[in-house]
Formats: C-alpha cells, sequence, structure tokens
C-alpha cells in the first residue's frame, strides 16, 4: 500500500504548482465527502491528496457583471442559505435543499459535485439550465469551459490533472417567472437521484412561453440540455395536453440516448411524469 | 514514512488537542482508536447512517466521510463533551426522560446533531428537526420518541435561557 500524503496549500498558486508537478499522482480534496469514500473502498489512489477547501480564491457567491459567481469551494449549505441564490438562481438553490443530509452538505462542495463527474450529481441540471461557465486555473493562467463538457461519461472528467476549478459563472437571465428543481430518489434524504431534473422559464401574461430551459441528469451519461423539449412548448401556452407531449418527447429522446435497458419500462414513464408535475405551474387553460 | 504522517492542533471538547496520524485517517479513526473517544460510532462507514455525527466549527458533519486532516485548526465536539454520567446534559435529560434511545448505537449522532441544530435554532419546527435528523438513521424506535424528546429538549432549552 502506498503511502499517501496530505498538503494544505495556503495559496492558489502553491496549489497550481503542486498540480503542475504532479497532478497525475494527486486527487484533489474540497469537502472530501465522494473522496474519502473512494480512499476508503480503493477506487482512488492517489499519491498526494491536496486540500484546496481553505484557499480564499474559492469561497463566496458574488454579484459579478458576467453573472452571480458561485466559488467551487462553496458549500452546499452555504447555497442553500444564499440570499443572492434565491433570487438569481432558485433553481439551484433548490437542489442543496434535498441534497444528501444536513451533515453531508455542511462540508461537500459544489466543484466537487460538478468534478466528481456523477451522472447524478444533483448541482449539474441547474448550472447547465445557466450556460453556467467554469473558471479554470492553471500554472498557464486561467480559462473558461461549459460545465457540461466537464464530464465525458459518468465519472469521467475531462479536465487537465493540472488545472482546477476556482469559481463557476452564472450567466444572468432577465425576467425569469418560473424556476424548479426535481428529483426521484428511493428516499427523500440522502438518496442518489435516480432522476433529477432542473428548469426556468419566462412566462408572459398572456400565459405564453417566451423562454425555456431544461436540463435532464441521471439518465444519459452526463447531464444535457433537451432542445426538442424547450423548443416544443417555446412560443406558445401550454395546457396539459401540451405539457405531456414535451414530457413523451423527453422520454423519447431520452431513450434514443441510452438505448432500451431494464430500467427503461420504469425510467420512460417516471421521466415524463417528472416533467409533468414540473411543469404543472406553467399550465394556464 | 515518516514525511507521510500528519500532525494536526485543535480544540477537542473545549481542550487544545494535537494528534499525528497517516494521511488517509479519518476524523472518526482519530476519534475512536487514536483519541480513544468511543462513544462516536461507526455504522455504515458512507455517510448514510449518521452515527459518527460531530460537530466541527459549529456544523454537524459526518466524522466518516472527513479526514482527520481537514480537522487542523478546528474545534470539534464529540459526545463526551457534552456531559458526564452524572451530569448529562439536557439534550441527554430529555432523550433518557423522553424514551429517545432503544439500542443506543445512533444516539451520540443523534444528540450531535440534535445539538448543532438546537445551538443554531433554540426553537425549531418539527420540520427543522426533520431536515436536521434526516441524516441520522435509527432502525429501533420509529422516531417518534426521538422527536419527541428532541421538542421537549428544545422546550427545555427556552425556559432556562
Amino acid at each position: 500500500m502506498a503511502v499517501i500524503q496530505y498538503l494544505r496549500p495556503e495559496t492558489l498558486d502553491e496549489a497550481l504548482d503542486h498540480l503542475h508537478r504532479s497532478g497525475r499522482r494527486t486527487k484533489i480534496l474540497a469537502g472530501g465527502t465522494d473522496l474519502v469514500v473512494d480512499l476508503r473502498n480503493g477506487e482512488a489512489k492517489p499519491e498526494f491528496i491536496l486540500d484546496v477547501s481553505r484557499l480564499p480564491e474559492l469561497q463566496g457567491i458574488d454579484v459579478t457583471p458576467d453573472g452571480v459567481s458561485v466559488g467551487a469551494g462553496v458549500t452546499l449549505a452555504e447555497i442553500e442559505s444564499s440570499e443572492v441564490l434565491k433570487r438569481q438562481a432558485p433553481s439551484l438553490q433548490g437542489c442543496s435543499r434535498t441534497f444528501a443530509s444536513r451533515q453531508i452538505r455542511n462540508v461537500a462542495t459544489i466543484g466537487g459535485n460538478v468534478a466528481h463527474c456523477s451522472p447524478c450529481g444533483d448541482t449539474v441540471p441547474p448550472l447547465v439550465i445557466h450556460e453556467a461557465r467554469a473558471v479554470l486555473a492553471g500554472k498557464g493562467g486561467r480559462r473558461e469551459v461549459a460545465v457540461e463538457q466537464i464530464a465525458s461519461g459518468p465519472y469521467a472528467c475531462s479536465l487537465p490533472p493540472d488545472e482546477i476549478i476556482v469559481r463557476f459563472i452564472l450567466k444572468p437571465v432577465p425576467g425569469i417567472t418560473f424556476a424548479d428543481f426535481q428529483k426521484i430518489g428511493r428516499r427523500r434524504a440522502l438518496a442518489i437521484a435516480r432522476i433529477n431534473a432542473a428548469a426556468m422559464a419566462r412566462q408572459e401574461p398572456d400565459g405564453k412561453i417566451a423562454f425555456l430551459r431544461f436540463a435532464l441528469g441521471s439518465c444519459t451519461p452526463t447531464p444535457q440540455r433537451l432542445p426538442e423539449v424547450e423548443d416544443h412548448l417555446t412560443g406558445r401556452a401550454p395546457t396539459a395536453k401540451l405539457i405531456w407531449e414535451a414530457g413523451r418527447i423527453l422520454a423519447e429522446r431520452t431513450i434514443a440516448i441510452t438505448g432500451r435497458r431494464p430500467s427503461t419500462i420504469y425510467k420512460e414513464s417516471a421521466i415524463q411524469g417528472l416533467f409533468m408535475r414540473m411543469l404543472a405551474p406553467l399550465v394556464t387553460t | 514514512m515518516q514525511d507521510a504522517l500528519v500532525s494536526i492542533r485543535f480544540r477537542l471538547n473545549g481542550r487544545p488537542s494535537s494528534a499525528e496520524f497517516p494521511a488517509d485517517t479519518t476524523a472518526l479513526r482519530l476519534i475512536r482508536d487514536v483519541l480513544n473517544l468511543k462513544g462516536t460510532k461507526e455504522g455504515c462507514g458512507i455517510g448514510e447512517c449518521g452515527a459518527c455525527t460531530v460537530i466541527v466549527d459549529g456544523k454537524a458533519v459526518n466524522s466518516c466521510l472527513m479526514l482527520a486532516a481537514q480537522l487542523d485548526g478546528r474545534s470539534v465536539a464529540t459526545v463526551e463533551g457534552l456531559g458526564a454520567p452524572d451530569a448529562l446534559h439536557p439534550i441527554q435529560e430529555a432523550f433518557v426522560h423522553g424514551h429517545g434511545v432503544q439500542c443506543g448505537f445512533c444516539t451520540p449522532g443523534l444528540l450531535m446533531s440534535t445539538k448543532a441544530l438546537l445551538d443554531e435554532n433554540p426553537a425549531p419546527t418539527r420540520a427543522d428537526i426533520a431536515t436536521a435528523i434526516a441524516g441520522n438513521l435509527c432502525r429501533c424506535t420509529g422516531y417518534h420518541h426521538i422527536f419527541a424528546s428532541i421538542e421537549a429538549a428544545a422546550a427545555g432549552t427556552s425556559n432556562k435561557d
């Protein structure tokens, strides 16, 4: 059994220096709620653990000219109690309420949830509907990448080992009248999502949906937006039948991506059902 | 081997403390096997049962999901710091009188989740209590007596204040 070294750099530059030298042999620890389990069961066998949880660059939730900036080290508990996110990204705040348990929310971070690349990561669908970009830092400087491009498959992170997620920038979307996060799990607390989804919309006074973004998680290799579903509803005033149709399209598109599996008999109905329940408040007639 | 050991300084149940251990030691292992405080229990070891709940800087956390190294500079409270056998904490009194304990294995974790809740919110609603202890499994009581015990502890706390 190899000996593991624990490092807690004082500055982001120190962290990036280490990753530049030894990124491939390092696991980054933000909260540790996934990493410590992976260490325990032998799925992670790093030589170094780099604890970035106290780096100031990774903290805080701020409103900037580019959008809402959420530090990668922000905990789910901080997201749950954020007044800024309550106004600017209610679906992201929504996902924090059903995220694991109080004990885990107190420690687990948004950056860790995204970088772990679970298809079921609850913070990902809300970030995706905000077209959130991850700000990455490396020794060569900073760059941005769309959140949905971070996972290249289930638990497969596409980011190079010498870079670290510093923040997420959520694009401002004016005039949103509806936002929600929904999830189906085996029980209410601590359940890993079977299906999760985020949506936000702007509905005109006449009932027409002027703008809609919808993203589905847990069902496809990586969480993603479904443009066919958004297009089916945009510009129309939703009836129960229209929502039913859009839910049907969603289920069909999802199955087209994954193929028919043993779980399809359940998921086909459940995906459509979750979608209809989620968008029911938009039905005006 | 030497350089892979981590040494930390932290506060444990109000007193300054220090420890040295291999880097992959969890906070739970530190508490139980290095510091020999056996009140904190290991149930599942993967953050699902809450038996290992301790309080770090005022917040309830699963000590099985945390590296001991993460406690450096922090203030840690375990059930041993809550009360003594001849001087129970009011929350412990409430659990005893309210029959919130059966086999007792989940109890230290529930006490610590309750302590963190009441420190933050001395008058919790039933929904607040449910949120606070959703991460603590009890296979004996069916939870009704635990809710009643926490409500009694909250009422006692607010009476005294």
